[in-house]
């Protein structure tokens, strides 16, 4: 076992880290937003001695009269068709309760899954108590949000193939707000790994199927034993999200791929240390500036 | 808000572990963690923490008209609060099972052992009684908040002083505290509560479980005991049936770490004594150490690395640089690192950062293609929260892992 001793004044100071531009408008807790009474207040707000103060730290956004604050790290907010993946934490009636990291359970209705025996098959009894079977506590699941209820809980379904029950792999959490809306979220990546970025901040990296054709929608894993290389590539992979994420970057499939590039001459476990996180980030900063100038 | 559930893997590796007799932090089955106790400057208050649980109880007084059942006896009441403060799944005000049993559990501790002398707080029979109410605080939940509630609550009882009263023939003279010295509360005996987890339908046992350990336990026997080996409170919950031997054998693990704790209260109540009777400073500002930049407080963790001895200047270097100097005190001491390069064992490798020992080699195993999948790679999570050592995560189990970065 080794053992890493690290001054604390040899950390990277805060300033080090951040090279974007400042937005300008960044809120904090109380701090007063306008002193004007015209505007609405939107969430993160509050009305305090005819001022709107700010309840939450971010950004402060206006939309004609509607001042809103979008608070930098939140639980998960779902919306309509954002992937997510979640973990079975309960069996209801005819329903599975799901975690998401946001603030209420999602909820998975069994009339929202692929069953065996076609589409369109109409839910006994049977199918009720078959639940366990199918879904049981603790599986994780990658679904897209069907439907957001008035109390702000997210219905789920898992109607398409690529849906489903995830077998092998490595989940890795990070703030939901740095996966940002796209129009994919399952990627394969050239490396022999996939990984579907859930917009709930959860990013599933596992091996890649190689037979396409035998996509069953997540009813069956596999439990093959996966190859040493297979596997570090994933460690590599999970490694390279922490140092990204540590580093507030916005993930999405290139600047993952970047980041596996720069991390090749180090070994696996050595991305773990700040350091050299740092270091592979600033590499994938660059390279993307550079791509999008 | 719900809390996260455990994953399949991290609950499997801690079933996994406890079988092979070891815990997650290290210590043996039956140890319990650090305790501290600490005392308010108004009397009654007590602060205990017990490893990263933290529980304040208050004790309070006031008079009023005794229970019609029991016209000579004053009046005990007892309050567990949770409050989303000690862990987010608590709701704030309405209060949960879990809160409820707690409660229940240390009204049984206290009342039903009969450790208060009820008759005593009794001013006038039938008319007036003191009416003692402690209020229990859970400031942090991790793992075992029964245990270090029925500390604090006996430790605030011990240390609470109620207003003397002096009875006149008809006249009753309640002194205020200017007037006359308060009064101690009659204890009779101290009854602590021991939990104690059980797993694997009642195979393996530990006392004290920590936060993780409480959510994968599959049952719970909590035993309140006073160091004189009276049994005061037995409880047992959760889908598990036990032996007559073992429930013998907790109740005698109990006795032991009852007297320790027991020694341990009267050693900070007198400490406190001490300190009010000479005038020094006492309180909750003694948990505070001022030469400190942080409040943080950490346990020495003892971790075995296979070199030398560290040198002196390393551990110094640590501490001073926990406190956060500037950069100029930084030079002095690499010197010293860089001048005693055979007594000390340190790699330096960069500025600022040097490793001790080697990590080890990587125990994935390379699975032949036709084995099953039940062949379990050692995952050994150090958990070392010193904030200049990093552990580096060796190996990784074959299905899933979970990190939570905050």
């Amino acid at each position: 076992m080794s053992v890493d001793i690290r001054l604390a004044s040899s950390r990277p100071a805060g300033t080090d880290l951040y090279h974007g531009e400042n937005p300008g408008n960044i809120v904090t807790p109380g701090d007063v937003i306008t002193a004007d009474s015209g505007f609405m207040r939107g969430h993160g707000t509050y009305m305090e001695d005819e001022c709107l103060h700010a309840s939450v730290a971010g950004t402060v956004e206006r939309v004609n009269k509607l001042i809103s604050v979008r608070p930098l790290k939140t639980r998960y907010n779902g919306e309509i068709g954002d992937v997510v993946i979640g973990r079975i934490r309960e069996l209801a009636q005819k329903r599975w309760k799901v975690e998401t990291h946001s603030r209420m359970d999602s909820v998975l209705m069994l009339s929202s899954v692929n069953l065996p025996g076609g589409e369109l098959r109409r839910r006994s009894e049977e199918d009720e108590k078959m639940m366990r079977h199918y879904l049981k506590e603790g599986d994780l699941i990658s679904a897209e949000v069907q439907n957001v209820m008035s109390d702000g809980c997210l219905s789920l379904h898992t109607r398409s193939l690529k849906y489903g029950k995830l077998g092998q792999g490595c989940l890795v959490c990070i703030s939901p707000s740095l996966v940002l809306r796209r129009k994919t979220h399952f990627h394969n990546l050239p490396i022999g790994a996939s990984i579907i970025l859930g917009n709930n901040g959860f990013i599933w990296i596992s091996p890649t199927v190689q037979d396409k054709s035998e996509e069953s929608g997540g009813y069956e894993t596999n439990l093959q034993p996966i190859p040493k290389l297979d596997r570090e590539v994933i460690a590599r992979l999970r490694n390279c999200v922490l140092a990204l994420a540590e580093c507030k970057m916005l993930l999405f499939d290139t600047c993952i791929l970047y980041a596996y590039e720069a991390s090749l001459k180090y070994a696996v476990k050595d991305l773990l240390k700040p350091e050299v996180a740092v270091e592979v980030v600033d590499l994938v900063r660059q390279r993307l500036e550079l791509e999008g100038s | 808000m719900r809390e996260t559930p455990l994953s399949n893997c991290e609950r499997e590796f801690i079933l996994n572990f406890i079988a092979q007799q070891k815990r997650l932090d290290g210590r043996n089955a039956y140890d319990y963690r650090d305790l501290r106790i600490a005392f308010g400057v108004s009397l009654g208050c007590c602060h205990v923490e017990l490893g990263k649980t933290r529980v304040l109880a208050q004790v309070s007084c006031e008079v009023g008209e005794p229970k019609q059942t029991r016209p000579h006896d004053g009046v005990l009441y007892v309050n567990v609060e949770l409050s989303p403060m000690a862990c987010p799944s608590f709701e704030q005000g309405r209060q949960s099972e879990e809160g409820i049993e707690l409660s229940r559990l240390m009204e049984r501790c206290l009342k039903e052992s009969r450790c208060l002398d009820m008759e005593s707080l009794c001013i006038v029979s039938g008319e007036k009684a003191w009416h003692v109410r402690v209020d229990i605080h859970v400031l942090n939940h991790e793992g075992n908040i029964l245990d270090c509630a029925s500390i604090a609550a006996i430790s605030a009882l011990a240390h609470f002083r109620r207003p003397d009263v002096s009875v006149h023939g008809e006249e009753i003279t309640i002194h205020t505290l200017e007037d006359r010295n308060p009064v101690p509360l009659s204890l009779h005996h101290m009854p602590l509560l021991v939990s104690f987890a059980f797993f694997s339908q009642g195979k393996f046992m530990l006392v004290d479980p920590s936060s993780k350990e409480e959510k994968v336990m599959e049952g719970k026997m909590v035993v309140g005991m006073n160091k004189h080996r009276e049994l005061c409170t037995l409880q047992v919950t959760g889908q598990m049936l036990l032996l007559k031997e073992q429930v013998l054998r907790c109740s005698s693990i109990a006795l032991t770490k009852v007297t320790k704790i027991t020694e341990l209260i009267h050693e900070a109540l007198d400490k406190d004594k001490q300190a009010r009777l000479k005038g020094e400073k006492h309180g909750f500002a003694m948990l505070v150490s001022g030469d400190r930049v942080t409040a943080n407080r950490l346990p020495t963790t003892e971790v075995k690395v296979d070199t030398l001895e560290i040198s002196d200047e390393m551990e110094r270097s640590q501490s001073s640089s926990e406190d956060g100097e500037s950069q100029s005190g930084n030079e002095p001491m690499e010197e010293q690192i860089v001048a005693t390069p055979k007594e000390s064992a340190v790699e330096i490798l960069t500025k600022g950062v040097g490793v001790i020992g080697e990590g080890g080699t990587s125990t994935w195993l390379d699975i032949p293609q036709a084995d099953s999948k039940q062949t379990a790679a050692k995952k050994r999570k150090h958990k070392l929260e010193k904030m200049e050592e990093g552990i580096d995560d060796e190996g990784s189990s074959e299905e899933e892992e979970k990190v939570i970065l905050k």
